[in-house]
């Protein structure tokens, strides 16, 4: 019986492929990307040995090591060291989310639509639909490995081993293979798509965290993270093989459980029981702000949780940057290239801003919830009821901009609060302010995606694209020298970052100009448009 | 008969609430049978577990002879299914999907009956899923379905969201299926179609069959509606323990007769001076709505 558990794995595999090449090659496109541009920046920017030491030193404070992984090969930071230090650890965090959006999208997601009970109908196996998605994210990590090992082969300079190379494409596809055999079996253990997705994303969340606390100054800790874990191959400095062994064999471990899970459960169940609902509406759900805040209750208390601690982290740190590196000169000419400004207020400035950027994705993806109501035929409903479009876009929007600058006060306030706690010498509420200073750039993204609802409701993810690039802007923009048009594209760009600049009402007011613009228009086309 | 498909005490408990406390019941080669009974009572249940989709907690379903759970793919080869809601992948358009779920089964697609079928339920495959209604999903599944060789065929609320016309093509199907000897399990609401199409009736509730044979027995086992009209009053026909429901309206006496007790009825009657007598046979949806009544704590 147990190869009949199998049966028409092939066929499924080749199905999948079909319906999901696109979404694949997109993905595939981006990994791409991101190695193009790690290799290629590092190698035309940072070919004199001086800076790219320079930068090591910059690079080994808590702050920097609790976002990129504690620097490695810092007594000979190559081109080849300098990639695996500050492209693994991002690198990895962006394929696992590539694998498993592909494994919840391919297996319970498919289960909960109903899919998979047509086929598991027809003369297939009762696991075949969970080995062709395994399949697909073999295939895919794989492809991701060639890829990346080509990439680096191709455009490296003499520091970028062959081997280091394939290791690095290995540790890439690994980091896939992992997470997505924790999706393997999240999506046994919930019963819908969405509780198996939180709950691998929730896996890899922790998985940061662990490797934060283990850089910090934990070190074994790190082994246990497989972000961590895989990190400490170190390819091109050291080259280390076996971690790689110990993921796989781990991931094949997952794997095995969620194959043997899938096989013993009845369609549709979860190991995680559904809890009971309530009966009746409450008052504040039949008001349309408590209707949407209960649509996305769910994710906005992760995220609202998510942000304080990256908040909590990143300010209990900020502190050591002074004492770690205020005698090194080569750093200070670096960092602190502005005089009389510290250390911390320059990374400080710096973190806040990523932060703002994070905190602009919880806010934007509330306002597209609009478009999965739509997409989901729900949205009809409401239109059809007495409340007009303005009304039901406007709430979505409200919602969405509260939250923007509710997320800015949480991670302000965890961070600042934080620090002070710490006993840094940091200026709370400086830092309040310098959180809110995002606020309008944040509505400007608000305003763009409330454009795209409006107008172009089927390329609403370009929305992510730009967040993308305003991420890499900011990330990267001077160490890469973005030229001057490029960066003034990002609504970041134009936030004065306090405490190192002053608070500028031309700034929020111009920005916010801009955000209102962006959103009458975007009102005025969804009110024209048909909806799907 | 040659019992295709064998059910016997089957039990399923989903966390707190028993789905299924008995259900038993046979399909011979060549028999429709329909499986009705109100929402909850355990029809998909049923089904989804004679498909090996769930497991059984307790009893025995074997299809063809062999264990609906253990020998899932090899009796599939042999089986089709169709649910009451369709869902498909967005991205691909009708006629890719009704290829693919023939090619699982093994067999090359029979172009000329595809198109065939595609003709006859009137259906446009070159649209992607996204764009299909309801009825129009359904029909993939159902053209899928009937295009394969099957010998039993498990249609749980197939028609819903077809119309009249389509439904009767549906109907005109499953004769034909029926016709070269396969069988099929019919879970509907559409009592008519029931009635129309099915040898025999298994009526589910609280997840027990309750009743179940032939239509023709089963009527025996209900009442039959009976209004008349006596020259000379009746006395309180109500305290008959064969009448239930009676009504008086314009002079003429209706009420529910146990189908068995005509014979006593008459004797009862006959003195009065009958002028008018008509009784009407229980349709399904008597026999049904009794059931029905039943879970709601009626009767």
């Amino acid at each position: 019986m147990a190869s009949q558990a199998f049966a028409q794995t092939g066929r499924l595999f080749r199905f999948a492929i079909k319906k999901d090449w696109l979404k694949i090659f997109l993905w595939l496109l981006g990994v791409a990307f991101y190695v193009f541009i790690g290799v290629f920046v590092f190698v035309e920017v940072y070919g004199d040995p001086a800076e790219r030491e320079a930068l090591s030193y910059a690079m080994q404070n808590p702050a920097m090591e609790a976002l990129f992984g504690r620097v490695i090969g810092q007594n000979n930071y190559t081109i080849g060291a300098m990639y695996s230090h500050m492209m693994t650890i991002l690198g990895f965090v962006l394929f696992a989310i590539m694998s498993i959006l592909l494994v919840v999208r391919n297996t319970r997601s498919e289960e909960e639509d109903g899919i998979l009970e047509l086929i598991q109908a027809q003369p297939t196996g009762r696991i075949a639909h969970t080995t062709s998605a395994i399949l697909l994210l073999l295939v895919t990590n794989g492809l991701v490995l060639i890829i990346t090992a080509a990439l680096i082969i191709a455009l490296g300079d003499t520091s970028m081993t062959v081997e280091g190379a394939f290791l690095t494409g290995t540790i890439y596809a690994s980091a896939g293979l992992f997470f997505g055999a924790v999706t393997l079996v999240t999506a046994q253990l919930s019963s819908n798509a969405r509780g198996a997705m939180m709950l691998a994303f929730s896996v890899l969340g922790i998985s940061y965290i662990i490797r934060i606390i283990g850089d910090g100054g934990v070190p074994f800790l790190s082994w246990f993270s497989p972000l961590g874990l895989l990190y400490n191959t170190e390819p091109f400095v050291n080259n280390y093989w076996y971690p790689v062994f110990i993921s796989l064999a781990l991931s094949l471990l997952l794997t095995a459980f969620a194959l043997y899970l899938k096989h013993k459960r009845d369609m549709g169940a979860g190991l995680i029981a559904d809890r009971d609902g309530k009966r009746h509406a409450s008052a504040f759900l039949k008001t349309p702000v408590g209707f949407v805040l209960d649509l996305i209750r769910t994710p906005l208390i992760v995220w609202t949780v998510s942000m304080a601690m990256l908040g909590i982290t990143y300010g209990s740190v900020i502190g050591d940057v002074d004492s770690l590196l205020g005698g090194n000169e080569i750093v200070s000419q670096i960092i602190a290239n502005q005089e009389g400004i510290s250390m911390a207020e320059q990374f400080m400035a710096m973190i806040l801003g990523v932060l703002g950027i994070f905190s602009s994705v919880p806010a934007v993806q509330f306002l597209l919830r609009i478009r999965e109501e739509e997409k989901k035929n729900r949205l009809e409903k409401l239109i059809a009821g007495t409340r007009s479009r303005y009304h039901i876009l406007g709430t979505f929007f409200l919602i969405s901009a509260v939250i923007a600058i509710f997320m800015q006060i949480i991670t302000s306030f965890a961070f600042g609060g934080a620090a002070v706690v710490m006993d840094f010498d940091v200026d709370f509420l400086k830092v309040m302010l310098a959180g809110l200073a995002y606020v309008p750039a944040i509505f400007v993204m608000i305003g763009l995606a409330t454009l795209l609802v409006g107008w172009l409701p089927r390329l609403t993810s370009l929305i992510w694209l730009y967040l993308g690039f305003v991420f890499v802007n900011l990330y990267f923009g001077e160490l890469f020298d973005f030229p001057q048009w490029l960066s003034a594209l990002s609504a970041f760009h134009y936030v004065p970052e306090i405490p190192i600049e002053a608070w500028s009402w031309t700034v929020v007011f111009g920005l916010t100009a801009v955000a209102v613009g962006l959103s009458v228009a975007g009102f005025i086309g969804f009110r024209r448009r048909d909806i799907d | 008969m040659e019992k295709v498909v064998e059910i016997k005490g089957l039990k399923k408990v989903f966390g707190k609430t028993q789905a299924l406390k008995d259900v038993s019941f046979d399909v011979t080669k060549g028999e429709i049978i329909g499986f009705i009974g109100p929402n909850g009572a355990g029809k998909s249940t049923t089904l989804r577990i004679l498909l090996g989709l769930i497991k059984a907690d307790d009893g025995q379903a074997s299809i063809f002879g062999k264990d609906v759970w253990n020998d899932a793919v090899e009796i599939h080869k042999r089986v089709a299914y169709v649910p009451g809601d369709v869902n498909l992948w967005p991205n691909l358009t009708g006629g890719e999907v009704i290829d693919l779920f023939l090619s699982m089964r093994g067999q090359k697609v029979d172009k000329e009956r595809k198109e065939e079928l595609i003709k006859r339920f009137e259906f446009d495959p070159t649209k992607k899923c996204r764009g299909y209604s309801k009825g129009n999903r359904q029909k993939v599944a159902l053209i899928a379905a009937f295009a394969a060789d099957a010998d039993v065929y498990i249609f749980d609320e197939p028609t819903a969201g077809l119309d009249p016309l389509q439904e009767r093509v549906f109907q005109k199907q499953a004769r034909e299926v029926k016709a070269r000897g396969a069988s099929i399990i019919l879970s509907s609401h559409i009592l008519s179609e029931v009635e129309q199409l099915c040898d025999t009736v298994a009526i589910i509730s609280q997840g027990k069959i309750v009743e179940s044979g032939s239509l023709n027995e089963l009527r025996h086992l209900t009442r039959t509606q009976i209004i008349f009209k006596t020259k000379e009053d009746v006395p309180s026909l109500a305290d008959q323990d064969f009448a239930h429901n009676v009504a008086h309206e314009k002079g003429e006496t209706i009420f529910q007769l146990d189908s068995d007790k005509m014979a006593e009825f008459l004797r009862f009657v006959e003195p009065y001076h009958v002028t008018k007598l008509e009784s009407a046979p229980p349709k399904l949806e008597d026999l049904f709505m009794r059931h029905y009544e039943t879970t709601k704590g009626g009767v």
